[in-house]
């Protein structure tokens, strides 16, 4: 495994109120602007409709007028595999390591020069955060124009996801050298796009290993259990796959955070443990 | 032993049957005689092509739109700083602009050509200079100036080399194949390199990273 | 010597050979691989330096300030302002997606005439003198009103710019398109004496109850009420969602009451019976500022008491008087009105009702309550100088007038004046001010034999898609001689059109924009253009001033001006200059100087007037729209992005689907996926069916927003004869290919055009007497297995 330790160490993450939320779609098309994701005519069939960011819709199964709904945005969880030591799943069967995680930030690229399109991340994915590039990208007319330089287009055969918009990891990292802080970078300073366009504020974003940072607060993840959280209304999706994701969700509803993971009858509610302990020492 | 074994060793008993097996023998050595020669030639035409006739094909040669005299620059301006500068974001301006080469440049200062072409042609046709960037790496490498040379105190040179003193501007050339600057494969054709700024390549950038943090980094450090 | 198979392969080996020792195979096999992975042509978007633009967006009415992120000058993305009132840096995936507006392939790329089954470029003096021509013409004959004009608001001072031309021609045919804000104007001018506009202050309102609002779907300022929706979730404030669907806004409700369809005014009038049964109003502000509480309050006691109100709604009475405590108890109550986006007028009554509620607690021009705003649009115009022949036009009423009757012994006069806003320009005011409707209009144009509109200008509208039965409204403009269409877009009604004069889209153009929305703030701002014009169109208020010249006569002294940034400069006075330097002026909401009066009686007099088209008989069901936040259904079609996130049980390839609950599916034969038929009075259409439990069953929902046609049909032929050519202002390459152009040749839009069933299509609109504008919230329907 290479490990990156020169730099600080960050482990960024998102914590996301799905109270909050209100299902408007800014955060999906504020992913889509900023990274030049492209579109087709026809995106209905949405298995090889490209949204990094993709809000579900989720219903308690309930009855007209007991029936209750709620979104759930799922970007990439930037897993950090069982003992949270960078074995993601997709990381782990990548042939041709063009994705790889990052020790010092936690976060999983996706390097599309390097990927040949073989798709096992994608199988290996278990929250189909990944997708195939079936076809070039095509613009109308004179749209290309609105591409960002930050963030390469893509070509057909290659895979992409959420990379929790690092290019503005390297702006900021590009600022704090530029202002002689090395790569001391302020909350502020990093938040991805999709944070930073929800208009209801339901998306926050920062480093989960700083307690200052407002999602080290709201989810006060547990260090000896991979980050698990010790907030009760807060969850991970498929905890028990071990994946270690670093995508938090919160909510005051049971019912969603019981569709967090696939319980059999009665094992909602009582302690989850795992075979091996699921943390490091 | 296969039935197709079987057909091919009776075919060749078959073919000595036929008598002829002496003269064939000796024409069979003109052949290898031939043979040889087709050899040397074919080898010492592919050969020779390959090493001399492959790279001029392999670049496509362009010339700056004007000359460009660093060595005088870096001696009016005092260093490479003064022209390529960091933005105040951090990012790096790379080539200047004409609105910065005009800070100096209000009107024409020298006699030379060149700058009439500039002052004539550009500045006051409002148009940037297309200037053809040697070190240009492709659209997938994010490369972080501020880390390197602020960050990390390296010289300009270490990657760069001496163009600093250069008073020519090479001319440009493509591969044309790939799109990419003959400086990030570097002039040597086997990808040799003497200097540090010979070669720009991915592996090139590993291998400082290696000797200089003790790892080459994740690829999300240099990749976009 | 005899060259045999040998020499061959001494050929060969050699040249392997020689190959093999040269550099030439190890360094194609490293480019080829290069090469594989960077297409020529994928785009590499150049870098540069990084800047930004501040300015307001102005796709919908919500105004939220935007900063537009540019690379070299060239703008990149849309990002929400921080900081600024309306929205602190949240942003809509419709602002988001402005680009994809700036770069639609269905934009005009310059002045065209229709000529028969083709379109010819013609250039802007021509177009502009050839309209001209006609409207000299009309006026000539003395037949100036029939020079209309259709426009989405008549906020700003483009909108004044075309009503002021019309007024010049002679004609009082200005119409804009009927939304909630117009019935809350026409509301507070009847019940509290005033000429405001309403707005709610939600963001500090700790009681909200909703009758089928569409809240957090587009509602209002869209992203002001997102923001407040969570402000409201950590301040534990609560909403009560009033609808027969569980929509967003039901869901992140605290208390969902599913009330029948049509029934919402009732469950209002319950809750004010409620709390007037119990004492829970606010008495002293009811006496001293209530006219006719009495009478009101007797009325409700009768009629609405909460045990009969239950069983017409379907609510619980237990419920009804809960939700009236708290409601009465809370400290900032506020009670909201207007179905879905807002997007049509709705019932007067009903929202009178609603607002029983409002004038109830008391809670009105105070900090988390109800607002009265009164016209901010502070521009002042030099008065219209018209000719003989104008003002003898103008003194016939307009075609598509209409009157409104409440039969309310107090009102008297019965008749409501119309909401004039000052943009009219010191018009000739004969003192009797005529109400006219957008829907009136087409209806008495579809009547008549000889359509008595023979000029139509089409400015920042789309009636062909966004009013209620659009078939007919699209037959009436056919049957229009001469249409002008000042769309950017090849939209459903510039298809229809005589003549396009296109103009700049919103990031490309200036203009004054006004807090709207029923939001609670005063906000003036400077819109300002953000990007290089990408094609040959025009500024609309250089348009219709160009226009205007080219009018001559009494029209062309109307519009001295020389370009629209004079007239906007001399028009907005002292604000112009601040403007320019903050981009905006925000200011403290105000109450109104004098105390605020309530008159009872037309709530007194309530009535409920509005019943769907269609009997019950032939049509069982009850078809409505969905509004959702995700899919545009106003002038502007939805932007690809916005179109990528719909869901597939929403759109599906290009099926339109329709949310029915499982029970009702189960009666009528059908299962989710299945294809159906919906019929109604209207029109009929093929769906899919999508089975949401959600839905109080006989309900058939249908989303908004889809169904356009796709663009231009015919050739486009360019000047020089040739087809028509690519994008023309493009400010830098980006493609290694050079930026070839790819162009169809034809002006369409197949990201949301040819998808779906447009709802106005099923739709037919009713008129509600109380204000004479379009009240229609649905249709009876009736499905059937395809």
């Amino acid at each position: 495994m290479t490990q990156d330790n020169h730099g600080k160490k960050y482990k960024f993450g998102m914590v996301i109120d799905l109270d909050k939320c209100t299902g408007c779609g800014s955060c999906m098309v504020a992913c889509m602007s900023e990274n030049n994701v492209p579109f087709k005519e026809d995106e209905t069939n949405k298995k090889d409709s490209i949204t990094w960011m993709r809000v579900f819709k989720l219903t308690n199964g309930k009855p007209f007028p007991e029936t209750d709904i709620c979104y759930m945005p799922r970007p990439c969880m930037h897993c950090g595999g069982k003992g949270d030591h960078g074995h993601s799943p997709c990381v782990s069967v990548c042939p041709a390591t063009a994705t790889d995680y990052g020790h010092d930030t936690g976060i999983v690229s996706q390097i599309y020069t390097r990927c040949f399109g073989c798709r096992y991340c994608m199988g290996a994915c278990p929250y189909h955060a990944r997708y195939f590039n079936w076809w070039d990208p095509k613009w109308p007319d004179g749209m290309e124009e609105y591409l960002s330089p930050n963030v390469s287009p893509r070509m057909r055969g290659v895979v992409e996801k959420c990379s929790f918009c690092y290019h503005r990891y390297q702006a900021a990292r590009d600022k704090a050298y530029h202002e002689e802080r090395r790569d001391e970078i302020e909350e502020s300073e990093y938040q991805t796009a999709c944070t930073q366009a929800c208009p209801a504020g339901a998306i926050t974003f920062g480093d989960l290993n700083n307690p200052d940072h407002e999602v080290c607060k709201f989810v006060n993840p547990d260090p000896h259990q991979c980050g698990k959280p010790r907030n009760p209304k807060a969850f991970r999706l498929l905890e028990r796959l071990q994946t270690n994701p670093k995508v938090y969700y919160i909510s005051e509803r049971e019912w969603v955070r019981k569709a967090g993971d696939n319980y059999r009858d009665g094992e909602w509610g009582k302690e989850i443990h795992s075979s091996d302990g699921n943390s490091h020492k | 032993m296969s039935e197709l074994e079987k057909k091919t060793e009776s075919g060749s008993v078959d073919a000595a049957k036929d008598g002829a097996s002496s003269e064939q023998k000796a024409e069979g050595d003109s052949g290898v005689g031939m043979g040889i020669l087709f050899f040397i030639a074919a080898f010492a035409v592919c050969f020779l092509s390959g090493w001399l006739l492959f790279p001029s094909l392999l670049y496509s040669k362009k010339e700056q739109p004007f000359n460009f005299n660093h060595a005088l620059h870096v001696a009016e301006t005092g260093g490479c700083e003064s022209c390529h500068s960091f933005r105040e974001d951090g990012t790096f301006a790379g080539v200047p602009k004409n609105s910065s080469c005009i800070e100096c440049h209000e009107s024409q200062l020298g006699e030379t050509e060149d700058e009439a072409i500039f002052m004539t042609e550009y500045v006051e046709k409002g148009k940037e200079v297309p200037w053809l960037i040697y070190s240009k790496q492709p659209d997938c490498v994010f490369f972080s100036h501020a880390a390197h040379v602020t960050g990390a105190k390296m010289d300009c040179v270490t990657c760069h080399g001496n163009i600093g003193e250069s008073t020519t501007m090479k001319p440009y050339q493509e591969n044309r194949i790939t799109g990419y600057s003959r400086d990030i494969w570097g002039e040597n054709i086997w990808g040799v390199k003497k200097n540090p700024w010979d070669r720009m390549k991915m592996d090139d950038c590993a291998k400082c990273h290696q000797e200089e943090t003790g790892s080459k980094g994740a690829c999300f450090q240099c990749h976009k | 010597m005899k060259i045999d198979r040998r020499s061959f392969l001494g050929l060969g080996l050699g040249a392997a050979a020689g190959v093999t020792l040269s550099p030439m195979p190890w360094k194609l096999t490293d480019d080829s691989s290069i090469w594989s992975q960077n297409w020529p042509w994928t785009p590499v978007p150049i870098d540069g330096e990084v800047t930004f633009d501040d300015t307001v967006c102005t796709l919908c009415p919500g105004n939220c300030g935007i900063s537009v992120k540019k690379v070299n000058g060239r703008a990149i993305k849309i990002e929400g302002k921080k900081g600024y009132p309306v929205n602190d840096g949240g942003i809509c995936l419709h602002g988001i997606s402005g680009l994809q507006y700036l770069y639609d392939p269905s934009r005009v790329r310059f002045p065209m005439v229709k000529n028969g089954d083709t379109w010819k470029q013609v250039s802007w003096d021509e177009a502009a003198s050839l309209v001209a021509g006609k409207i000299k013409e009309l006026k000539d004959k003395g037949m100036a009103d029939s020079v209309a004009c259709v426009a989405g608001s008549d906020k700003g001072s483009i909108a004044g710019l075309y009503k002021r031309f019309i007024t010049s021609v002679g004609s009082q045919n200005f119409y804009t398109v009927d939304t909630m804000e117009k019935t809350w104007e026409m509301l507070i001018e009847r019940v509290h004496g005033l000429n405001a506009s309403a707005a709610f202050d939600l963001a500090k309102s700790d009681y909200i109850i909703s009758f089928g609002t569409g809240f957090i779907e587009g509602w209002g300022s869209p992203v002001n009420n997102f923001l407040a929706n969570s402000s409201r979730k950590e301040r534990h404030a609560k909403l009560v969602q009033v609808e027969y669907r569980l929509s967003n806004t039901a869901a992140s409700a605290d208390i969902w009451l599913p009330a029948k369809p049509g029934t919402e005014a009732s469950l209002a009038l319950g809750i004010c019976s409620a709390m007037i049964s119990a004492n829970l109003y606010n008495a002293a502000f009811a006496q001293s500022a209530g006219k006719d509480f009495e009478a009101f309050a007797k009325f409700v006691n009768e009629k609405y008491d909460p045990e009969l109100v239950s069983r017409t709604t379907g609510v619980d009475a237990a419920k009804i008087k809960a939700v009236a405590a708290e409601f009465a108890k809370a400290k900032s109550p506020l009670a909201i009105a207007g179905r879905g986006k807002g997007e049509s007028a709705g019932s007067l009554m009903e929202f009178a009702a609603v607002h029983a509620l409002n004038c109830l607690t008391g809670n009105i021009n105070k900090e988390g309550g109800f607002w009265t705003i009164e016209q901010q649009d502070s521009l002042t115009w030099p008065s219209v100088v018209m000719d003989d022949s104008a003002t003898k036009s103008y003194a016939k009423p307009p075609v598509g007038a209409v009157t409104s009757v409440i039969d309310s012994g107090a009102s008297g006069a019965g008749i409501f004046s119309a909401v004039v806003s000052a943009v009219s320009g010191g018009a000739t005011d004969s003192g009797q001010k005529v109400l006219s409707s957008v829907s009136k209009l087409f209806e008495v144009i579809n009547a008549s034999e000889k359509s008595p509109v023979e000029l139509l200008m089409v400015y920042n509208s789309n009636p062909c898609f966004t009013l209620r039965n659009a078939k007919v409204v699209k037959d009436a403009v056919n049957k229009i001689p001469f249409v002008v269409s000042f769309s950017p877009y090849m939209d459903d009604t510039a298809q229809l059109a005589d003549v396009i004069l296109p103009t700049h889209t919103s990031l490309e153009m200036t203009q004054d924009v006004y807090s709207g929305a029923c939001i609670a703030q005063n906000v003036i701002a400077l819109s300002k253009s953000v990007a290089v014009p990408v094609y040959d169109t025009k500024h609309p208020g250089d348009a219709i001033i160009s226009l205007a010249k080219a009018t001559e006569g009494s029209v062309a002294s109307n519009f001295t001006w020389k370009t629209y940034s004079e007239c906007l400069e001399s028009i907005m006075g002292d604000n112009f200059a601040t403007l320019s330097e903050e981009g905006y002026i925000a200011s403290e909401l105000a109450p109104p100087v004098t105390p605020l009066s309530v008159d009872f009686s037309l709530f007194a007099a309530f009535k409920d007037s509005i019943s769907l088209e269609g009997d019950a008989k032939s049509y069982p069901l009850t078809l409505v729209p969905i509004d959702t936040i995700r899919l545009a259904s106003s002038t502007l079609a939805s932007p690809p992005f916005a179109v990528k996130t719909v869901e597939d049980t929403v759109l599906f390839e290009k099926d339109t689907l329709v949310e029915i609950n499982p029970e009702t599916a189960d009666k009528v034969g059908v299962d989710d996926g299945d294809y159906a038929v919906i019929t109604t009075s209207v029109g009929e259409a093929k769906v899919r069916i999508h089975l949401f439990d959600g839905i109080m069953p006989g309900i058939i929902a249908i989303p908004e927003g889809l169904g356009h046609s796709t663009g231009a049909k015919g050739e486009i032929i360019t000047k020089d004869g040739s087809p028509m050519a690519g994008i023309t202002g493009a400010t830098s390459i980006i493609t290694q290919t050079g930026g070839v152009s790819k162009n169809r040749g034809q002006l369409e839009n197949l990201y949301i055009g040819g998808k779906g069933v447009n709802v106005n299509e099923l739709i037919g609109p009713v008129m509600d007497p109380a204000s004479g504008l379009d009240a229609a919230w649905g249709i009876r329907a009736r499905i059937s297995r395809a």
